[in-house]
């Protein structure tokens, strides 16, 4: 097992390096707008495959977080001019307390239920801001003062600043997931995700290990929404709130392979790829042509490969690797 | 006062009868086949498309086109069920929650990319009747869609009490192994049961016509009351759905008119969270059906 991990470290090496000067060789702001969205549906998939990947808690919801981490960082750098820096950290403490109570009631359900339940409390949340308005703009929304190029704002000149950004939340969301996935409670979650019963009948405890998962995916997943709403200098609740974006967080992850480190970055890098060369192709008029194709590409996952597209990969290298012994 | 209260719980009422159309598809199929479908919306959206075609190419009134949109859902149901859902039953839920979530995605966006997103309305006679009982104001279209939904759910009750067919769905609903220990085809009961749920989705598409418009993506309200009314009143049970649905459509009505026009969807949610919160198995507690 030391050569695969050598040519694994390499390879992370390469890929690190690619990344790192990626901006600095594509200049296009066409393009670099493509890698900050991969890059961000990426770490939006990573939060959420660290629950609903491991421990199999199959949420829909997670667009409350995104949407909660974006209004408290915006809140308090609008009225009350705190950097989003520090919003965006209060965001995601935000987040992880909202997620305790969210919690408590929609893991009362299990399976389908649970994944019903995550949906209506997004939805509620997005409902409550489009109504009380003297509590953060209602349906209008805000744009977020621009204040040219202010690093300690969160606002940058360059485009590329933004890149490096939320390169550096995916790195951050990686590290954790890889942390997890090699210590004591990775290998409880995936325990939960396999039978719950059987997990709890040996001694791990289930409900705590859930809250505990919950409140770090919800917290990574409102880092992500304080990064949005800075990139797009604009907020309101239906953005925010969006259910596309627990749909997306969801999917990239289940078609580039559910509960592994890798998987949403390549199941996002494969989507967005695919949505973008659509839309050259063909245009946006098509309204719906975008999510049309993801729903197939998903149901030819779920019918063909259900352990996704690291699954097709450690497939290949497992053949790969048992044919190797024949000719040494 | 208590005139705008009898009003709003008879608005809720009426309306309730389609939500129990859809909930009882949904607790059906959760009850049989052990699966949530996701897609249970689009199809009360399929119904109401067959339906606006029908009315708007052949002046068929949405009412009468029932026989063309139940048994055409029928089908699709049997179709789904044999090609899709058959292929992920199995321990795992990821699968089949994202499977017929998928589904529904689909349907939603193929019907964006067909129809546009505009509203589609069919006008008829008597869309706006109205009978006058006392103070308060009975919309005829309304009425009739109560009504037929009632006489659908009491048919599907007979079915599933009296008849070989419905009997075998039931027992199958109660212990899937023992079923087929005693003879029954699990695949031909789900296709069934698929079936009779996407019919009576279809059959909710065509009532709602006469008063509701058309668009891509209307089965999202319905499909939202039906899972919270199938949690309320117990997963599987086709009584219990039938019962929160009429309170959904009430609660959500009196939302509207206490709360505020733009509350329906809020009172709902808040039922739902309520409803996890001090009864998570229900109104009914058990495992009643």
């Amino acid at each position: 097992m030391d050569k695969p991990n050598r040519l694994g470290l390499l390879s992370v090496a390469v890929l690190a390096a690619v990344v790192l000067v990626a901006p600095l060789v594509v200049t296009s702001s066409f393009a670099i707008d493509i890698f900050i969205r991969i890059l961000l549906f990426s770490f939006l998939g990573v939060a959420w495959n660290l629950m609903g990947g491991y421990a199999k808690q199959l949420s829909l919801g997670h667009a409350a977080y995104f949407g909660l981490g974006a209004y408290t960082s915006t809140i308090l750098q609008v009225n009350y001019g705190i950097s989003p820096w520090i919003g965006m950290i209060a965001g995601g403490v935000v987040a992880m307390l909202a997620s305790l109570p969210i919690g408590w009631l929609c893991f009362r359900l299990r399976g389908p239920y649970f994944t019903i339940a995550t949906i209506a409390t997004a939805q509620a949340l997005m409902l409550i801001f489009l109504k009380f308005r003297d509590f953060a703009w209602g349906a209008e929304g805000t744009t977020i003062p621009n204040l040219g190029n202010a690093p300690l704002m969160m606002q940058f000149e360059a485009k590329s600043a933004y890149y490096y950004v939320v390169l550096g939340l995916l790195a951050v969301g990686l590290v954790i997931t890889y942390a997890i996935e090699k210590s004591w409670m990775g290998y409880y979650l995936v325990a939960i995700g396999e039978d719950e019963d059987a997990a709890e009948a040996i001694g791990v405890n289930a409900p705590s290990m859930k809250r505990n998962i919950y409140m770090i995916s919800a917290f990574l997943t409102a880092l992500g929404g304080t990064f949005y709403t800075q990139y797009i200098y604009f907020i309101d609740p239906a953005t925010a709130f969006s259910f596309n974006i627990s749909i997306e967080a969801a999917l990239v992850s289940i078609v580039g392979g559910i509960g592994t480190l890798w998987g949403p970055v390549i199941g996002t890098i494969l989507l967005e790829t695919t949505s973008t060369l659509l839309q050259s192709w063909l245009g946006s008029s098509l309204g719906g042509l975008q999510l049309t194709v993801y729903s197939l590409i998903l149901m030819a996952v779920i019918l063909w490969r259900p352990t996704g597209l690291m699954g097709m990969v450690t497939e290949a290298y497992q053949r790969y690797v048992n044919r190797r012994p024949a000719r040494a | 006062m208590l005139e705008t209260v009898a009003q709003a719980v008879i608005n809720g009422l009426l309306i309730g009868g389609i939500y129990a159309l859809v909930s009882i598809g949904v607790t059906l199929i959760f009850g049989v086949v052990k699966i949530v479908n996701f897609a249970q919306g689009e199809f009360v959206m399929i119904g109401m498309y067959i339906s606006f075609y029908l009315a708007t190419q052949f002046g068929i009134d949405p009412i009468v086109s029932l026989v063309v949109t139940m048994p055409v859902l029928f089908v699709i149901g049997v179709l789904v069920q044999h090609f899709l859902i058959r292929r992920v039953l199995g321990p795992n839920d990821m699968p089949q929650i994202f499977l017929t979530f998928a589904l529904s995605l689909l349907l939603l966006n193929l019907a964006l990319m067909l129809f546009t997103a505009n509203y589609r309305t069919v006008h008829t006679f008597y869309s706006d009747e109205a009978f006058h009982l006392g103070g308060l104001y009975i919309p005829v279209a309304k009425l009739i869609a109560f009504v037929v939904a009632m006489i659908l759910s009491a048919a599907l009750w007979v079915f599933l009490h009296t008849t070989d067919l419905g009997k075998a769905m039931r027992a199958a609903s109660q212990n899937r192994d023992v079923a087929t220990l005693m003879g029954i085809n699990p695949n031909r009961v789900f296709c069934v049961a698929l079936g009779i749920a996407l019919a009576l989705a279809g059959a909710a598409g065509s009532l709602l016509m006469p008063f509701y418009s058309a668009y891509p993506f209307v089965g999202q309200v319905f499909v939202l009351m039906a899972f919270v009314a199938v949690v309320l009143g117990t997963l599987g049970n086709v009584m219990g759905a039938l019962i929160a649905s009429l309170m959904m459509g009430v609660g959500e009505s009196l939302g509207i008119q206490y709360v505020g026009a733009d509350s329906g969807l809020l009172v709902v949610f808040a039922m739902l969270l309520l409803t996890l919160a001090f009864k998570p198995n229900g109104l009914g507690g058990g495992r009643v059906r």
